[in-house]
């Protein structure tokens, strides 16, 4: 026994015989199969099959093993397409945390499929969803976002959602949004955690005007 | 608040800087090190014809390509490889991984181990060596060792086995007497036997017509390569793990890493020799 | 001097309590989501915990009670802060692990008397 010489080894080690290429309807029957071990193989090469977007969707609202879950939403992310992004939105609501912050995860990846969207999630009614929506501008590249970020300094009711767009407008704000900031500094005035969030955007500002 | 500051680096951009890379890469970056970035900071600054740190900034945060990201981990990060780097996973190995494995099978039982990336050499074959040194179960079982890569020519470097002074620097002089021979140039040839002890092969951890040729492997170690991946890259890598894995497998990443910001795939386990993962 | 660990994914949020605990004089960590605390919980030998409920990768609940099974990692006061204000939350923060139940944003002096409530010391 001991090591097993390079190029003498049996070839049982690899996906041999289950490796049969499946073709789509065949992948979405093996969505329900009952072994989680095949419905996770079969979510996963699904990726080649954009339409299979809603196949997809309507496995989590069932599927109850964890790394099939995680599977079904890796390969949404990869498929990436506008229908995909679509099925993963009502996700943020869903009361399944599981699902809520995996979709969180996944479509912050895609940050210019949600672009579209970005005003009507800014005004959602659920203040998570909003605070998602600021979330996602981290990584967005769009002439927008600061105007957004502004907005939602301005006239966000929740100082939650408040105190994320200011997170984020300490990295990417400059002087022209120190209105904003003391307007929500007066807004929130008996909110200690806000007060802190404007006090901290304002330095950062201020020290990189100083440093241009 | 900090004694020094580099021309050009406040301590504002610092704090700035070091939340959005920590953001990114998870790792942490302390007061102490503060010379260490700023310089790193100003390199690139000046590389990409920056005028501010703001205007670099605001480049790293935005560039569609994530190229200059790239750029700034590969600087921040310290890349060199030598054998017994993070030594701590192999004595974790040893004492711990190992028993649990072998407790699970039966005597001629294969055990599966998966360097990746290999670059040149030196992690499997220092998996190799630690295993004919301080491993008393090795002859019950039949061990296969796979090493990875995406570059080519590297692999065809590791497969030499031709080591240079610093890369053998860590090993007791006792071991490497045991397992190298220097030749009149100064460099190191790892004996025959140790070599044909791994098998390489050309992998891309994102591709999975690449990753889905390893299965049933029982000990993975993919140490300091996905610090360098996005995070869509890294989910899909989690993912070829896992299934690489057989149940009760473990997979341990760099020191820096974690695979709290990848996947909840994973367990985490804590011996005490280190922290790693293992498929449930 | 007393250690807690600040877990949320949130980054100003843990900073808000990392300055409100700092000056409190208790030193700090954090982690920013439930698997990466308990990395931390392994070697960081912390007196409190502070624990955001959602959280991606492993939420609040599951952390706590990864946290209470686990043997190897001193056990400590868990204060689970949430923007639920639903009584089953609260209810499921206890059997989870918690021993306090606060609704953010907090407010600084109500953050700090816990603190020292649940580590023993005494109110100002």
């Amino acid at each position: 026994m001991g090591f097993a010489k390079a190029g003498q080894r049996p070839a049982e080690a690899g996906d041999t015989a289950e490796e049969t290429a499946m073709d789509l309807p065949a992948l979405i029957r093996g969505l329900r199969d009952p072994e989680a071990d095949m419905r996770r193989r079969c979510a996963k090469d699904l990726v080649s099959y954009p339409e299979a977007v809603h196949a997809l969707a309507a496995t989590l609202d069932i599927e109850r093993v964890q790394n099939v879950r995680e599977m079904v939403m890796t390969t949404l992310a990869l498929i990436g397409t506008p229908e995909a992004v679509a099925v993963l939105l009502p996700c943020l609501r869903s009361d399944d945390a599981f699902l809520r912050n995996e979709a969180i995860e996944v479509l912050k990846q895609l940050p210019n499929s949600l672009a579209p969207m970005m005003e009507q999630l800014l005004k959602d009614q659920d203040p998570d969803v909003r605070i998602f929506a600021v979330n996602v501008l981290e990584s967005l590249r769009h002439p927008s976002v600061v105007q957004w970020l502004l907005n939602v300094v301005e006239s966000d009711p929740h100082v939650n959602v408040v105190a994320t767009a200011l997170d984020l407008l300490s990295e990417v704000g400059d002087e022209n949004c120190i209105e904003s900031l003391l307007k929500a500094q007066e807004r929130f005035a008996n909110e200690p955690y806000l007060q802190f969030a404007v006090r901290t955007a304002l330095d950062r500002i201020e020290q990189s005007k100083e440093s241009t | 608040m900090a004694v020094t500051e580099t021309k050009g680096i406040t301590d504002d951009d610092f704090q700035k800087f070091r939340e959005f890379f920590y953001r990114k890469t998870g790792i942490h970056f302390d007061d102490s090190k503060r010379y260490f970035v700023d310089k790193r900071l100003v390199e690139r600054m000046q590389a990409l014809k920056s005028d501010s740190f703001r205007a670099y900034f605001t480049t790293l945060r935005f560039q569609t390509t994530g190229e200059e990201l790239q750029q700034l981990i590969n600087v921040m990060t310290v890349n060199e490889t030598y054998f017994f780097r993070e030594e701590y996973h192999f004595a974790c190995m040893i004492s711990s991984m190992l028993p649990e494995i072998a407790s699970k099978k039966r005597p001629g039982d294969t055990i599966r181990i998966w360097s990746i990336p290999s670059s040149s050499g030196e992690e499997p074959y220092s998996i190799a060596i630690y295993l004919q040194e301080y491993w008393n179960d090795l002859d019950k079982f039949s061990v296969e060792l796979m090493a990875s890569d995406i570059d080519t020519m590297i692999l065809e470097q590791a497969q030499k086995g031709v080591f240079s002074e610093r890369s053998v620097g860590n090993i007791p002089a006792h071991v490497t007497n045991k397992y190298f021979r220097k030749d009149k140039n100064g460099m190191y040839h790892l004996d025959p036997d140790t070599r044909s002890a791994v098998e390489f092969s050309r992998v891309n951890l994102s591709d999975s017509a690449d990753t889905r040729k390893f299965r049933k492997c029982d000990l993975i170690f993919c140490r300091n390569l996905l610090i360098y991946f996005d995070d869509v890259s890294r989910r899909i890598a989690a993912e070829a793990f896992f299934d690489a894995l057989n149940p009760g497998g473990f997979i341990c990443l760099g020191h820096s890493e974690s695979m709290s910001r990848i996947s909840g795939l994973f367990k985490v386990r804590k011996f005490p020799e280190a922290i790693v993962y293992q498929k449930p | 001097m007393k250690r807690v660990l600040i877990i949320d994914d949130a980054a100003t949020v843990r900073m808000y309590h990392r300055g409100i605990l700092k000056q409190a004089g208790y030193e700090t960590d954090e982690a920013v989501n439930g698997m990466e605390a308990l990395e931390k919980a392994f070697d960081g030998q912390f007196d409190l915990y502070l624990v955001d409920v959602n959280m991606p990768k492993m939420d609040g609940y599951s952390f706590l009670r990864k946290l209470r099974e686990a043997v190897e990692i001193r056990q400590a006061p868990a204060v689970m802060i949430s923007t639920e204000a639903e009584e089953h939350d609260e209810t499921e923060a206890y059997l989870s692990g918690a021993n306090l139940y606060m609704i953010k944003p907090v407010r600084p002096e109500q953050l700090v008397q816990c603190a020292r409530l649940l580590l023993g010391e005494r109110g100002r």
